[in-house]
């Protein structure tokens, strides 16, 4: 669905069902220079069992118009618009990556509109290196390159893919490529410049879960661990042989994790 | 360790990761039409796209999933939707994007079966073709209307060995709004990655130089997802709610794969040219040594263009790596590591020499396909390319003493031998007829 935000359109992937107005909503978030096809795995799966799903593409992202947002806490603030302006009122939110420190700040901000939160391939930080920002800049594929295969474990790496036929590392690229020049180099700065991590993560209050990929090069677990440690009552969720792209990665795992959270959160 | 890899390794290990269960190092055949669902929820989230797996052989299979993603990655593309012929993945990729009123503008030089499936097959259907000859880059330009759904060419043209330009030839089609779709057979991965030069379509019979044994047939399509069907309401089959899966908007929901998943979810469903499990096991084991088979063939295809080049008894040959072929420097700019082992030549004496030759040879063999380890040799006029009008004949480069060869992986000495022997007899034969 497109919805207008401070007069930009910006697509939201419901997971093709329009759900009726009862139904729990889940906010799906998005990771650097990603769109909503990183929940591909997700979308389609929560929105046909009685869900309402979310996925918004981040401004200047995907199918969404506008320029990208420049500091985690307006993304939070925009999600805050989003969900207004979308008629809910309390949402579970899903953060995959950057997608997580936008959830975490959105608890921290607007806690009345959380019912729980969701944190995926994510630490209290994820401080990123300044030749990659630098290459992202300069808009060079090798950014690219660097951010999809070091985002997926063996299996992505190899091609092999939960869906017949798909590759994830030339998906990723696509996805990459696709989005305006310099929106993944706008998305790491964001995520670099943010340090907030420890007081967020300690600020939330409501049902958590952090889910990590055990063979995740880019937010390894052991930072992972001490983010859900952070978090009061948040449940860990290991998964081993993934990478951090792993919605992508280990679809029916992390759904059956999720799932677990929704019943919790009543979301 | 890199997790980047190079053509000969993903070649060996891409889209297979050996499981837990057996550790089966070699790719398993799934000779099986169906498989098992975990409960209702698993088999209605399989039906309607919500989750990875297998339903039913048609549509998927873990084997031929390999085959699928192992092809993605050598072309660098996004998906890849593996069939039973090389001629069924040009049909599904039409059948994706066309409706009844549609237009396609295609090369005039290309293999018989698809000039034929465009010219009598699809027009019955209402799907019109305009043949173009493909260097003519304005002339493409000017074939292309509001209802062309695509441009649609050969790298190498089979059998008049003409080379399209496709950087030039993606830059038209996409000024036009419109992809390129590219049958890539003749060059395979290894020699030309039709992707990176803005293609956005490839297809490969497997048949060929692929699975490279002549023991298989298969067919591949694979996505570029380097395409944006989004940008008008030029492709419904792709942007509008799909006639099935809940009405599931393929462009928005799977993005840059949404050709393949319209290819898989209309093509393989309501179509099913389902390779067989057995032979994506077979074409697989090719694709193990492609890059090394390929070097062979490309040097053993120079020594024989070089011998036949200086040979007394040859009337003429073609090959994009002389350097008096029209399309010499597009072929070396493209396709450095070698232009294809499709050779064609006539022999001095005309059709009747030609097809002297060819019931002459002993070591090459004379049959209908390419791309086998073996040398083959055949007359396209009288078989591949007998279907089609003179006038389409003619346009493909299809001269009366046309010998089409495919140069295969022998000793090139025995090549040579075989076709010197082979040549004499057949001047013999032609000069006593005529004396």
């Amino acid at each position: 669905m497109q919805i207008s935000i401070n007069d930009a359109d910006v697509f939201v992937s419901t997971g093709g069902r329009v759900a009726d107005e009862h139904a729990p909503v889940l906010l799906f978030l998005h990771g650097s220079g990603q769109t909503h096809l990183s929940w591909l795995l997700q979308a389609r799966f929560f929105a046909n069992r009685g869900w309402s799903v979310m996925a918004p593409d981040f401004p200047g992202h995907g199918l969404s118009g506008g320029a990208p947002l420049t500091a985690i806490e307006t993304m939070a603030d925009w999600c805050h618009t989003l969900i207004m302006a979308a008629g809910h009122k309390k949402v579970t939110v899903i953060g995959h990556s950057q997608g997580g420190l936008v959830a975490m700040e959105l608890a921290r901000r607007h806690p009345e509109y959380v019912a729980g939160i969701g944190l995926i391939s994510l630490a209290l930080a994820i401080p990123v290196n300044p030749q990659l920002i630098s290459m992202a800049e300069d808009n060079e594929p090798a950014a690219f390159d660097a951010m999809v295969t070091w985002g997926h474990g063996h299996d992505g790496a190899f091609h092999d893919h939960p869906m017949p036929g798909n590759s994830h590392i030339f998906m990723g690229k696509r996805i990459m490529a696709s989005n305006p020049e310099g929106t993944l180099a706008v998305d790491l700065k964001a995520c670099a410049a943010y340090a907030d991590g420890e007081q967020a993560a300690a600020s939330i209050t409501q049902p958590a879960m952090v889910i990590l990929a055990g063979d995740d090069s880019m937010t390894p677990c052991k930072q992972g661990e001490a983010l859900a440690a952070a978090i009061p009552h948040a449940e860990l969720v290991k998964i081993e042989h993934a990478g951090h792209m792993l919605p992508i990665e280990r679809g029916d795992d992390v759904n059956r994790a999720l799932r677990r959270l929704f019943e919790q959160t009543g979301a | 360790m890199s997790k980047s890899f190079g053509f000969d390794t993903l070649g060996l290990h891409a889209g297979y990761t050996p499981d837990d269960r057996h550790g089966s190092r070699a790719v398993p055949i799934h000779q099986t039409t169906s498989y098992m669902f975990n409960d209702t929820e698993h088999a209605a989230a399989l039906y309607n796209l919500e989750v990875g797996g297998h339903l039913y052989t048609r549509i998927s299979n873990p084997t031929i999933g390999v085959l699928e993603n192992r092809m993605a990655a050598l072309e660098e593309g996004v998906a890849a939707v593996a069939v039973a012929t090389g001629m069924s993945a040009v049909f599904l990729s039409i059948l994706a994007l066309t409706s009844q009123g549609d237009h396609i503008v295609a090369s005039s030089q290309m293999y018989g079966g698809n000039i034929n499936l465009l010219e009598h097959t699809m027009s019955r259907f209402g799907v019109t073709t305009s043949f173009v000859d493909p260097t003519d880059h304005d002339a493409i330009a000017a074939a292309i209307k509001p209802n062309t759904k695509m441009v649609f060419g050969e790298v190498i043209g089979n059998p008049g060995l003409d080379v399209m330009d496709v950087s030039a030839v993606a830059k038209v089609a996409h000024a036009a709004g419109v992809p390129l779709v590219i049958d890539a057979t003749l060059n395979t991965p290894y020699l030309m990655k039709p992707l990176k030069h803005g293609a956005n379509i490839v297809i490969h019979s497997l048949t060929k130089w692929i699975g490279g044994h002549g023991i298989a047939m298969g067919g591949v399509i694979v996505d570029g997802g380097n395409f944006d069907w989004g940008q008008n309401d030029r492709f419904p089959t792709l942007t509008q709610p799909h006639f099935a899966f809940q009405g599931v908007n393929l462009w928005e929901e799977f993005g840059p794969a949404a050709f393949a998943m319209r290819v898989r979810s209309e093509g393989m469903y309501n179509i099913g040219p389902t390779l067989s499990p057995t032979n994506a096991f077979h074409i697989l084991q090719g694709i193990e040594t492609l890059g090394m088979r390929m070097d062979r063939h490309m040097a053993n295809t120079a020594e024989l263009v070089a011998f036949l080049k200086n040979h007394d008894g040859v009337a003429w040959v073609n090959h994009p790596s002389l350097p008096d072929h029209s399309c010499h420097d597009v072929a070396m700019r493209q396709m450095p590591k070698g232009a294809g082992s499709i050779v064609t030549m006539g022999i001095k004496g005309g059709r009747m020499a030609s097809q002297a030759f060819i019931e002459s040879v002993e070591l090459a063999s004379h049959l209908a396909n390419v791309g086998d380890a073996r040398t083959l040799v055949i007359h396209p006029g009288s078989t591949t390319h007998s279907h089609i009008s003179a006038d389409a004949m003619k346009a493909a480069g299809l001269t009366d003493d046309l010998i089409r060869i495919s140069v295969g992986l022998e000793d090139i000495n025995d090549i040579k031998a075989d076709f010197n022997r082979a040549i004499k007899i057949a001047q013999k034969k032609t000069s006593a007829k005529g004396s």
